[in-house]
């Protein structure tokens, strides 16, 4: 069976698929999105696992959405609604805790308590990682250049990332260096003394990566998730109001607007290619759609090995993508409480014995708990996953989003996403149900050690290891990011060295996903920038 | 008594700097704390009658630019590149060689993987073009990315030219594969968890990282500069042992009229606003001299060394977070027979790394200040060359041990905790030698405090300062002084703390570095021969 012709085709409708349909569409283009599941999301969705309690299944905050992308495709009006995080404890092994606030100066306050010295090295801190984002933040929104290239126009975009690089003068230049090069652990050693401080901090750099605090190469992710803005503001985290589903809604909502037709239980099969040009695609059921523009937002592996014939690739391309690491290494837990979880150390005794200012629970639990106690802690975590298992105490970030959006939960009841790391895609052995309940018992114990009534609370329960990531949303190994966030796999070596523009091998056929420069998180960047680029715009 | 340079250290830094320095005309002290130099590289006696070498056993890049300035040859300095580069020793009394000949490994490989024994004579090359670029970069003063003026923008475009001569392909494989890890660049290009295990040694020895931390694949690169075109592993070694090669060297200073004076430990240089007065020994003698090359390692330097009101604090705090974190104890075996490898075998390293798994294993326990319970062994047996540093009968095993963190978890170096890296050793090797531990007649153990006290290695790091991304090139030591010069006027660094992080050429380089100075301030070519 044969359907009308459109301009472009969009395979999968993730966020990136979604930011580039409407792009696309906006700029006139006709244009439909094809979606393997029955919802619009990807990884970004919302699902109401247990009745009456509506998780963000998988991607759970947003803070890197550009707010260009915001702006140009006017997503508060398709309802966009970003409610802030505004704390982050983290429980002690001696009974003691760490709170983190959006308001700088209390934060401060409580460090103070930890130790002045770190108190004092915070602002000067907070002063450069500012200054860092703001440095990187070009480099995010531009197009990689090709430093092997010999062409004036990619020699000029290099001179011009060079000038950008030494614009920032000596401090902030070799600060940058060391962000580049270094562990996180090493970089907050040359900070901070407080441990858990440290930890907490290291603990965002390692998120999506199969990287532990102390391997170089960390620092770079602290950076990466320090870039969160919503609305102008730095660093600040947020929840979509009515799950992060609402995200890719939203922008759904902007690409219909624009004319994109968005097809639901559509799974591709394959991109049908002509001489070296892609005509259009294959659904598994055989039916075929025609355009001259192909744009896949799966992953690159994915996209280049399931999807496309090998023999209309060049073998090192193929190569590059084989090679391209996708070790899946996180988990998600996703718990439907009948009460709300009462941290021991958050007790107003327990407080007051530390010398701390008392909080009641209805603030502290509006934001997230981070389960990272050391920074052994968190590389004993890593450990467990290199040498083949999960992590037997995990690492965790905690947040219940029913305290601040009521409506994600019956009335009094709650729902509790935990992010868990490490969990790596290669267990040994592979994963069963006996490890993925396993795994979840780890899960839930980890945070039982500071919040005993947590099990009572426990009324339902999803565990999602990496294989379950990857069999739901399709990521490959389960990698949230299609694709690690290492050095050797950003910017112009992102997915493929020649490859790092959108561009594929295949004349028509674009990639849009994470896995493309700048990748991860819920960005959208890769999907304005490819849509850009097939519009043949300068971004 | 008055010196055109004085140099602090007696080690292959201070050496080849004094001896450069003399022949270009300086009147130049070399002062050496110890009684023997050679510093890290000096050959000692460990047991009566028997000599071994006191820390490091082999030697990688020597500039040919030295070799050829001094007049060197590597048969003067009785250097030896054995056949067998390294030997992986594995268990039931198998072994794995690398071969300095690339294709006598290829063979040895066919027998564990066809495909490995393929793909063994291009990642030779692959190795050998990038550590080649490398060695162009560490042949020219560190790159300042920031610096301006004309000549920084040639050497910039000079780097350029040499990045471009790589190729398309090359440079990106380059670019890619600086900061991946040695796991990593091993897994996608070989099979044979042995071979693996064994190459990957060359990412993480003498370093705290482990093969699957980030940017290990450059640690192995810098390893290879200068190495021979497709041979993995292959350094050198002195025969007689690496003391050897100090006293060709002080040799060579002293030929060339310059004096050195070992037990002269230096208790400050003495610094006023307008740069080096003098240096002032720990005996109360005082050499006064406008110039001091210092290649001790930047922190003994900068901190012990200078007057703080002289060291800004911006580069105090520099200086400070400059990591160091040794990761090797030395342990000193006397034999009364060898290991039944044959002669060829035990000409080169023998090595414990079975695979990456037991390396990366080894390197978890010194992330939490523990001693590897199964650790990563280099050795190698200097007496196999020249059975003169030994009585009668008698062998000495020198074995550098990984990981053995300076700093430990709980409690602090002492006598006990130094015997069990020694029996440690022995049973390492006792299970893949039987009866290993009755050939045993004498031994001795140094911990990294011990060979931060003996060596004056900060931490007992053998490179002056971990080789990593971050603390290379214009990096080290530390932003602002990687060519050498200092903020006081007059100081210059040199040794493997600075850039590129090995000793000789880093002698090189700093010698030039106070000739472009002095030329620039006194427009005199004559008194810069060098």
């Amino acid at each position: 069976m044969k359907n009308g012709k459109v301009d472009a085709i969009v395979i999968g409708a993730g966020h990136n698929g979604l930011v580039c349909a409407a792009y696309l569409a906006r700029a006139g283009k006709k244009v439909l999105v094809l979606e393997r599941r029955h919802l619009v999301g990807g990884a970004a969705v919302t699902e109401e696992i247990v009745p009456g309690f509506k998780f963000s299944e998988f991607s759970y905050v947003v803070s890197l959405l550009r707010p260009e992308i915001i702006r140009e495709l006017d997503l508060p009006a398709h309802g966009l609604q970003i409610l802030p995080l505004e704390s982050t404890v983290t429980p002690m092994p001696n009974g003691n805790y760490l709170a983190a606030w959006a308001d700088h100066d209390e934060t401060r306050r409580e460090l103070y308590r930890h130790s002045p010295l770190d108190a004092d090295a915070y602002d000067e801190f907070g002063l450069l990682m500012h200054h860092m984002a703001h440095a990187v933040k070009p480099i995010i929104g531009m197009m990689p250049p090709d430093p092997a290239s010999l062409s004036p126009r990619e020699l000029m975009s290099l001179g011009k990332l060079g000038g950008h690089m030494r614009s920032l003068g000596a401090r902030k230049f070799y600060a940058l260096h060391k962000l580049m090069t270094m562990s996180s652990a090493d970089y907050l050693d040359e900070w901070f003394e407080t441990d858990v401080l440290k930890a907490t901090k290291a603990a965002s750099g390692i998120i999506g990566t199969f990287m532990g605090p102390r391997s170089p190469g960390s620092a770079y992710v602290l950076l990466h998730h320090y870039m969160g803005e919503i609305d102008g503001a730095f660093r600040a985290w947020g929840f979509q109001k009515g799950g992060t589903g609402g995200v890719s809604e939203a922008i759904a909502g902007a690409a219909r607007r624009f004319g994109a037709e968005i097809r639901l239980e559509a799974p591709v099969g394959r991109v049908l290619v002509n001489n070296g040009r892609s005509v259009g695609v294959a659904l598994e059921n055989g039916d075929e759609y025609r355009a001259d523009i192909v744009v896949s937002g799966l992953d690159p592996k994915r996209t280049f090995l399931k999807l496309v014939e090998e023999r209309e690739l060049p073998s090192d391309f193929v190569a590059s993508i084989r090679r391209f690491k996708t070790r899946g290494s996180s988990g998600k837990v996703n718990l439907a409480l009948s009460e709300l979880p009462r941290l021991t150390c958050m007790e107003p005794e327990n407080i007051a014995r530390w010398g701390g200012v008392p909080i009641p629970p209805q603030r502290y639990l509006r934001g997230a708990i981070s389960v990272s106690p050391t920074m052994d802690y968190v590389e004993r975590a890593y450990d467990d996953a290199k040498h083949g298992s999960f992590s037997r105490r995990p690492y965790m970030d905690v947040v219940i989003p029913s305290m601040i959006d009521p409506g994600m939960a019956p009335p009094g009841q709650h729902v509790m996403s935990i992010f868990c790391q490490y969990a790596p895609f290669a267990i040994d052995g592979g994963w069963d149900d006996a490890k993925r309940e396993a795994f979840g018992d780890a899960v839930v114990d980890a945070l039982a050690a500071f919040a005993p009534n947590i099990r009572r609370a426990i009324i339902g329960r999803q565990v999602l290891t990496p294989a379950d990531i990857e069999r739901i949303t399709g990521l490959t190994e389960g990698n949230i990011f299609q694709g690690e966030l290492a050095l050797d796999q950003l910017f112009f070596l992102r997915p493929a060295p020649g490859y790092a523009k959108y561009r594929t091998p295949v004349d028509g056929f674009y990639q849009c996903g994470s896995g493309t420069h700048p990748g991860g998180g819920i960005m959208g960047a890769s999907g304005r920038l490819a849509a850009l680029t097939i519009l043949g715009e300068r971004p | 008594m008055r010196y055109d340079v004085v140099v602090i250290g007696g080690g292959l830094a201070g050496l080849t700097s004094a001896a450069l320095l003399a022949k270009g005309g300086r009147r130049v002290i070399v002062l050496e704390r110890r009684d023997t130099l050679g510093g890290l590289h000096s050959t000692e006696e460990i047991a009566p009658g028997i000599r071994g070498e006191a820390v490091q056993h082999d030697i990688g890049w020597i500039p040919a630019s030295v070799m050829e300035a001094l007049a060197l040859d590597e048969a003067q300095l009785s250097l030896v590149r054995p056949a067998a580069s390294a030997t992986s020793l594995l268990r039931g009394g198998r072994t794995l060689t690398l071969w300095s000949d690339p294709a006598r490994t290829a063979r040895e490989l066919a027998s564990h993987s066809e495909k490995d024994a393929r793909a063994w004579g291009a990642f030779g090359e692959r190795v050998t073009r990038l550590a080649g670029f490398l060695q162009a970069i560490y042949e020219a003063p560190a790159p300042e990315p920031l610096a301006s003026g004309a000549r920084e923008v040639l050497a910039m475009l000079g780097l350029g030219r040499r990045v471009r001569s790589l190729g398309r392909d090359g440079i990106v494989d380059l670019l890619r594969t600086l900061p991946m890890s040695v796991a990593d660049l091993l897994d996608e290009t070989f099979e044979t968890p042995a071979l693996k295990g064994l190459v990957a040694t060359s990412g993480v020895s003498r370093l705290s990282q482990g093969p699957q931390s980030g940017a290990t694949a450059f640690v192995l690169l810098h390893h290879h500069v200068g190495a021979p075109a497709g041979a993995i592993r292959s350094r050198a070694i002195a025969r007689g042992g690496l003391g050897v090669l100090a006293s060709a060297l002080a040799e060579r200073a002293r030929s060339a009229g310059a004096e050195i004076r070992t037990n002269a430990a230096v208790s400050r240089i003495a610094v006023t606003e307008d740069g080096v007065r003098s240096v002032v020994l720990a005996n109360g003698d005082e050499l006064e001299t406008t110039l001091v090359l210092s290649t001790l390692d930047p922190r003994h330097t900068l901190y012990d060394l200078i007057d703080p009101i002289y060291i800004d604090p911006e580069l105090s705090e520099a200086v400070r977070t400059v990591r160091y974190r040794g990761a090797c104890a030395k342990v000193h075996l006397v034999l009364d027979g060898l290991p039944p490898l044959g002669t060829e075998l035990l000409e080169g390293a023998l090595v414990v790394a079975p695979d990456m798994a037991y390396l990366e294993r080894a390197y978890d326990a010194a992330k939490y200040g523990d001693i590897s319970e199964r650790p990563y062994l280099e050795a190698r047996i200097p007496t196999v060359h020249d059975a003169s540093l030994a009585t009668a009968g008698r062998h000495v095993m020198s074995v550098l041990v990984q990981w053995v963190p300076h700093r430990l978890r709980a409690g602090a170096w002492d006598a006990s905790r130094r015997e069990a890296v020694g029996d440690l050793v022995v049973a390492t090797l006792g299970e893949l030698f039987p009866g290993f531990a009755s050939r045993i007649v004498a031994g001795a153990v140094l911990s990294p405090a011990d060979i931060e006290e003996r060596y004056g290695a900060t931490e007992g790091s053998l490179t002056h300062g971990e080789l990593t991304l971050d603390q290379v090139l214009f990096m080290r030591p530390v932003p602002g002084l990687s060519r050498h010069a200092t903020p006081i006027p007059g100081l210059y660094l040199a040794g493997p703390g600075t850039h590129p992080g090995t000793s000789i050429a880093s002698a090189s380089l700093a010698v030039k570095a106070i000739g472009a100075v002095r030329r620039a301030r006194s427009g005199d070519r004559a008194a810069t021969g060098v």
